[in-house]
């Protein structure tokens, strides 16, 4: 019996107009998610590599690691993050690594176009967020309440059918056609990828295949909601209606609320405020910097007519001061920035919990964190190009003798008859972005993934229990 | 195939059965009947009168407040599953899935029915025996007619061949022609030994077609008849004496 009304439901669905036009409009929106998503990161990497030949081509003809300047490192394109772009639009794509300021990333996507910041783009995220989710409310919501409305509850309960087994086979059998309908939309999606000349590694499909999957559980947490709320009403229009809304609380109202609500609860101050701080103390610095300068004298052993010996004396003096002004600054960037990141982290917590009780926020963190586009993705940059930095100054160091992250005043004294050398670029050390490992992905994502599961069952266990005590008649 | 348990000759049996819904009304007051194997009992009534309330009461839609109907002496709140496997139910509107074809809306319901063993060709046997063409018989049923329908569900209940059937007012709304040939299908039904419980407003089919005929009014089983007993005498005019006689008798009461 079971088996027969699975069968029924399937073969009903898939017979209906209603599930044609849907599908229809679904299939050809995860195609155009993949399709975007291949054309956008194969033009990011034509464009990772310009911006790469760009910074080599600043090396050429430099004879001297001391005249290197505007050094930048680049976070490399993901195919997984043209699917599920998260933040990766959001922040800058490069960032440059000489000299003494903070690391700042510049140059997102979205600064460099602007019309893609009114519009975003069509990616997996937008496709499972909003066009799964109402694919599963508009093929679910008279799944009880339109059979009693059509007559055939009646004729079906006429027969000796245990409830428990017709509603379970109701779900079963709605979830198993839509979900393999819809596995077959994302399957024909994945190989549109090598179709169109993207590659991914053997991690990157295993993190594409987790991310369709919390597209599924997303999408059968809002199909067992659809079914709950079905044998919940009589009437068909009354249960789209509480769907339409119970969407656009989800959807919509529930992540952008507990985001305000954190900015209200956690005050975090701003990039600027920190920025005018960090100025503030900087003026201080250099005036102490300048005035200590003043104070220089040539060590009594310096014979007076010996300037290459007073010049270095001088250099190590100056680097000396500019060796403690750098590290009181960095402490002091260091205190306010530890503190704005606990703050921010706090507030972070606090928006990410509360907007959890939507599962479309736990849908697009779980997707965000297997495509490595979550908003670890910033800081990690940050940190990667911050170590780089700290490894080019020891290199540069160890060439030239200089602390090139310092204040220099270089004095040198050539022979025009010599012919310098070029500098090899290839020694320079390479910037490596390391992005977050599967182990970490799934960490990050578990939670996420444990709470769509938690929707799906409460779901399922509501429409189970709503079920038994629905009047049939 | 045999449901009947040894020595209960009435496949069809309400003992006192009674329906107060939770709004205070109360739809069905001490109602007993029996229908025997070979038997059609025709109920007529009003609307309200309870005879929905009745056969809803033999499917287990709803429980009784008090009494007991049994179907092949299975009490259907009790042991609904077992009570349903003997009886079939074809309602005043046949709505069956608009989008399979009259053989797989039959093959569905006989699978529900317990039937999961029937041939193409037996479907086809009972939807011919029902009067539809057979240009019909692999069309869906969303351009059917309400009189094609309701002959797509007595097919139903022929395949099931359950020994009991509920008839929730079949021939309302069907053209005489339509009407006669569905009475005639009752009448066969009933002589290859079918129990059957048919409410009806149509006093002509009932006195037509029913070995006996029962009046409800206000949830009371006031009439209820051998139809030979009716003969010579107008049924429309004795119905109409028994719902006035009722209703004064229930005004009085009150």
């Amino acid at each position: 019996m079971w088996r027969t009304l699975v069968w029924k439901e399937a073969r009903e669905l898939l017979s209906s107009a209603k599930f044609a036009t849907a599908f229809g409009v679904t299939a050809v929106l995860i195609l155009l998610a993949f399709y975007a998503g291949a054309r956008n990161h194969l033009q990011a990497v034509a464009q990772h590599r310009a911006s790469m030949a760009e910074n080599a081509r600043r090396l050429d003809g430099l004879t001297d690691w001391l005249t290197l300047q505007e050094y930048r490192v680049f976070l490399p394109p993901s195919p997984l993050e043209a699917l599920v772009t998260g933040v990766s639009s959001d922040i800058g794509r490069t960032a440059e690594v000489l000299g003494r300021g903070e690391i700042s990333a510049e140059d997102s996507r979205f600064n460099e176009d602007p019309i893609f910041a009114v519009f975003r783009f069509l990616d997996l995220t937008f496709v499972f967020q909003v066009v799964l989710s109402l694919f599963a409310i508009v093929l679910g919501y008279d799944a009880i309440c339109g059979e009693k409305e059509r007559g055939t509850l009646r004729l079906t309960f006429a027969q000796a059918v245990p409830r428990a087994t017709y509603i379970l086979a109701k779900i079963t059998g709605s979830l198993l056609t839509l979900g393999a309908s819809l596995a077959a939309a994302l399957l024909a999606g994945c190989l549109l990828l090598p179709v169109l000349g993207v590659t991914l590694t053997g991690e990157e499909w295993l993190r594409l295949a987790m991310i369709l999957l919390s597209g599924l559980l997303y999408f059968g947490a809002f199909l067992a909601l659809a079914v709950c709320v079905s044998a919940l009403s009589h009437r068909s229009s009354s249960a789209f209606l509480t769907l339409l809304v119970a969407w656009i609380m989800a959807a919509l109202v529930l992540p952008a609320s507990a985001v305000l609500l954190a900015g209200r609860a956690v005050p975090v101050p701003s990039v600027d405020e920190v920025s005018s701080q960090k100025a503030s103390f900087a003026r201080g610095q250099f005036k102490d910097f300048a005035t200590a300068m003043k104070d220089f004298k040539a060590p009594p052993d310096t014979p007076p007519d010996d300037i290459q010996a007073l010049m270095a004396a001088f250099q190590r003096f100056s680097d000396s001061l500019s060796a403690e002004r750098t590290a009181r600054q960095k402490e002091f960037n260091g205190r306010l920035n530890e503190e704005r990141r606990n703050r921010l982290r706090v507030q972070e917590r606090f928006a990410l919990g509360a907007a959890r009780v939507s599962p479309t926020a736990s849908l697009s963190l779980a997707m965000t964190a297997f495509a490595g586009t979550s908003l670890v993705l910033k800081n990690r940059f940050y940190d990667e190009a911050e170590a780089y930095r700290a490894r080019l100054g020891d290199f540069l160091k160890e060439k030239t003798g200089v602390n090139v992250t310092g204040s220099m005043m270089v004095w040198r004294t050539t022979d025009d008859s010599e012919t310098p050398e070029p500098i090899d670029p290839a020694e320079l050390p390479a910037f490596e972005f390391r992005p977050t490992s599967w182990s970490e992905s799934l960490r990050e994502a578990a939670g996420n993934l444990s709470i769509l599961a938690v929707f799906n069952l409460v779901c399922f266990a509501g429409a189970f229990a709503a079920f038994l005590r629905y009047d049939v008649r | 195939m045999s449901y009947d348990r040894p020595g209960e000759t009435p496949l069809l049996e309400a003992i006192e059965l009674s329906k107060r819904y939770e709004d205070g009304v109360l739809a069905l007051d001490q109602v007993s009947f029996r229908v025997a194997a070979g038997e059609i009992l025709a109920m007529l009534g009003g609307n309200g009168a309870g005879k929905t309330t009745t056969i809803h009461l033999f499917l287990n839609f709803i429980e009784p407040t008090s009494g007991e109907a049994r179907i092949a002496g299975y009490v259907t709140h009790r042991e609904p599953l077992e009570a349903k496997k003997r009886v079939s139910f074809v309602s005043e509107n046949v709505m069956l899935y608009p989008h399979f074809t009259a053989v797989q809306n039959l093959d569905f319901f006989a699978r529900l029915g317990g039937r999961t063993q029937c041939s193409r060709d037996e479907y086809r046997e009972a939807l011919l025996r029902v009067g539809l063409a057979e240009e019909a018989h692999d069309k869906r049923l969303k351009g059917f007619s309400k009189g094609m329908r309701q002959k797509c569900g007595i097919a139903i209940a022929i395949i099931k061949n359950s020994p009991a059937i509920l008839l929730d007012e079949p021939t309302s709304g069907l053209d005489p022609k339509a009407g006669r040939e569905f009475i005639e299908l009752i009448s066969s039904l009933r002589d290859e030994g079918k129990a059957i419980l048919m409410s009806t407003h149509d006093l002509f089919r009932a006195r037509e077609v029913a070995d006996r005929v029962a009046i409800m009014s206000s949830g009371r089983l006031i009439m209820d008849v051998k139809t030979p007993t009716l003969a010579g005498q107008d049924l429309e005019e004795i119905y109409m004496r028994y719902m006035s006689g009722h209703a004064a008798s229930q005004a009085v009461a009150s």
